[in-house]
């Protein structure tokens, strides 16, 4: 080879060490602007997609909101940013740590936001705060104030399959843990899963919860982490036995919520722990009629749980844009009760506020979910669960395959550490 | 004038070193630095953390299975990747109707996008219903839909078998074309003095072909092996890394914890960097490139 070919080549080589630099050195970021010209105004609303497809996708909802809303308020725009909640933490994340605020989030909503003073209060935001549902308050406050406002509720139940039961020739509904394992084991014999266990990064963090409660255990006791507890680790060993007797989906620890719903509304899953959000679900498939499928408490170690989780989706207001006076009319305008009650009826949600839950307490499909939500236990409130969720949803399920205790007692000292 | 005249290179030069400057040794600096701070899930710096970063990296009960199976994914998918773009090359040089339409077609896996690429076979491997399964199923080598046989993502020794069948696939087209390129640059009259000679056709490659092929296959393998080692979008979209860690690669357990520690997610960074560099480094040294390149 001679020379000049050589010295090209070896800038070939130096590019390629220049990729390898720029590859490496790599950071993400995207576009996103929120300008004030001509008195108008701008919003950025981000929202978790609660849909199942086009047709009920979140965006719509909101879109009706925000065109009312401009109608009303022709000085203000909002633009609507809609994310898959399988990305949406990661994502919000993301413009956060790019300083890309948004201006209004509905979604998770995180207290460490609140400690870094991003947000606006609830009161600084809504006329009327006090409306917001009081059995949430405490998930939304940081250090005495309110920042986080429910949007949406809802509360957990266990969905089965009355015709699977049927032919597998059980007659109860599963009440005890030990119910369980023997009605999974029998609706296996008919070439079913069992019971569906999504421990998959999705959502792992509310179904290890729910078993968790069934042992009397839970992520904290007493405002510290325990979730390397006896209980917790005997919920571990419990599920660890129901996986290896084949009596779930196969690998729980990689399924997700979203698919494994799904498959519950094709009919081949006996037993799924489930929100009300599972119903469109089930009537979209059009495979399971109302009468073949229903749902009771949780079940426990001893017997159905008399609490369950309660989760509440947060709206959160960011302070960085300095839109308060728009924030303020938009907030008050979505949080109406037509347009809570909408979308409890667009999702099978429960509503976050107190004059829509009082519209809708006669409602017979509702009423159970709504007497249940006042003593529902909700994920801890402290600055570090962010951090431990992650955690949790990435490596939760592992204890199931794994040993449980060592599973369990490595997030425990994650979760430590982190607080 | 002169003094201005020496000066005239800066010009050429200095938007290139500029844009390098910018795009890739800033980057570099601040991440570096970020691996000293303390900055948590909200990118906000709260100050200078010492090496607490690394610590709490070193302290993670993956970190260690982790970079080795970084190390297995890179060696696995770049050496079966090269093994086949050779064949394929060579394949490739010869002349058969319709080369020109094959060599067009080589390059989809390239032009598609990685990540759409990886949704597809993520899809294609459902226990359920994913048409991998469904054939196999057909072919009777998966005994029944659905079970932990046909959950090949779930598992993690299948789940990282096929994405790294999936990362040799999406690095074929680009290593052949190298290799191929290479190839064309070798004259004929060699071969037929070789052939004088009496050398068989695979004596003739193993002589003739694979030394002048050195170059090719050396730039291959470099650009490669830095690509494959920061491999993303494959891993991201088909597993997470999932179950827990037992899929990832550091360059995903980098991401996974940037989501609650930015500042340990840069030292996790700073160790995917120079562990890049170290070996490329080594590659070179025992490949001896100066004397491959200036011969």
């Amino acid at each position: 080879m001679n020379k000049k070919i050589a010295s090209r080549f070896s800038g070939g080589v130096a590019l390629a060490a220049a990729a390898a630099l720029a590859l490496a050195g790599c950071s993400s970021s995207s576009g996103g602007s929120s300008s004030a010209g001509g008195g108008t105004t701008t919003l950025k609303l981000v929202v978790a997609d609660y849909g199942t497809g086009p047709a009920n996708a979140s965006a719509t909802y909101w879109n009706g909101i925000v065109t009312a809303f401009e109608k009303a308020h022709p000085t203000i725009k909002v633009t609507v940013t809609s994310i898959p909640w399988t990305n949406f933490d990661q994502q919000v994340q993301t413009m956060i740590q790019n300083k890309q605020y948004p201006d209004v989030t509905e979604g998770d909503y995180f207290s460490n936001y609140a400690k870094d003073g991003l947000l606006y209060s609830a009161a600084d935001v809504l006329s009327d705060p006090a409306n917001l549902l009081p059995a949430f308050k405490t998930q939304g406050t940081y250090s005495g104030t309110q920042y986080g406002m429910p949007f949406t509720t809802s509360s957990r139940t266990l969905f089965y399959n009355k015709k699977l039961f049927a032919q597998a020739g059980i007659a109860a509904a599963p009440q005890t843990w030990a119910d369980v394992q023997a009605d999974a084991a029998k609706i296996k014999k008919l070439g079913k899963v069992g019971f569906g266990l999504p421990l998959g990064a999705e959502e792992a963090q509310a179904e290890s919860l729910l078993w968790m409660l069934g042992d009397g255990g839970g992520y904290q006791t007493g405002g510290k982490y325990t979730i390397n507890s006896p209980a917790n680790v005997s919920a571990f060993t419990f599920l660890k036995g129901l996986v290896s007797a084949g009596d779930t989906e196969p690998n729980p620890g990689t399924v997700n919520r979203t698919d494994l719903w799904k498959q519950f509304a094709e009919g081949t899953v006996g037993m799924i722990n489930g929100s009300p959000a599972l119903i469109p679900i089930i009537q979209s498939a059009h495979v399971l009629t109302d009468s073949d499928w229903t749902s009771v408490p949780i079940a426990g170690k001893a017997g159905p749980l008399t609490t369950t989780l309660g989760v509440c989706d947060n709206v959160a207001a960011f302070k960085s844009n300095g839109h308060q006076a728009q924030i303020k009319e938009f907030l008050d305008f979505a949080y109406q009760d037509k347009y809570q009650l909408a979308f409890d009826k667009e999702y099978d949600l429960l509503p976050a506020t107190t004059s829509a839950t009082k519209a809708l307490a006669s409602d017979s499909v509702f009423s159970p979910f709504l007497t249940a939500l006042p003593n529902s236990v909700q994920y801890p409130s402290d600055t570090s669960w962010a951090n431990v969720k992650t955690k949790v949803q990435q490596t939760i399920g592992t204890a199931v395959t794994g040993t449980p205790g060592t599973v369990l007692s490595q997030l425990e000292q994650a979760a430590m550490s982190a607080s | 004038m002169s003094a201005l005249r020496r000066l005239s290179p800066l010009l050429w030069l200095g938007p290139a070193v500029a844009l390098i400057g910018v795009a890739v040794l800033w980057p570099v600096v601040v991440m570096v630095q970020s691996s000293f701070q303390a900055i948590g899930g909200e990118g906000f710096v709260a100050g200078y953390n010492g090496t607490a970063n690394f610590r709490h990296l070193f302290d993670e009960p993956d970190f260690v299975s982790v970079l080795q199976r970084t190390l297995l994914w890179v060696v696995v998918v770049v050496v079966v990747t090269m093994l086949i773009s050779l064949a394929l090359a060579q394949l490739f040089h010869q002349r058969f109707p319709g080369r020109t339409v094959t060599r067009w077609a080589l390059i989809i896996p390239w032009a598609a996008s990685v990540m759409m690429t990886a949704l597809i076979f993520r899809w294609a491997l459902d226990p359920n219903v994913g048409v991998i399964n469904v054939i196999l199923h057909h072919l009777g080598v998966v005994k029944q839909l659905g079970s932990g046989q046909a959950d090949w993502l779930g598992n993690p020794t299948s789940a990282l078998a096929w994405m790294m069948a999936v990362a040799v696939f999406v690095s074929l087209p680009f290593t052949t074309y190298a290799i191929l390129s290479g190839l064309q640059g070798i004259p004929d009259d060699v071969y037929e003095a070789a052939a004088i000679d009496g050398a068989t056709s695979w004596k003739a490659y193993l002589a003739v072909t694979m030394p002048l092929l050195r170059p090719a296959i050396l730039v291959a393998t470099l650009i490669n092996v830095i690509n494959v080692f920061n491999s993303f979008p494959i891993i991201w979209e088909m597993t997470r890394g999932g179950p827990g860690y037992d899929t990832a690669t550091s360059t995903i357990f980098m991401v996974d914890l940037k989501q609650g520690d930015v500042g340990e997610s840069a030292a996790m960074s700073v160790i995917n960097f120079l562990l890049v560099i170290v070996i490329v480094v080594v590659y070179l040294a025992t490949t001896r490139w100066k004397e491959q390149v200036d011969r």
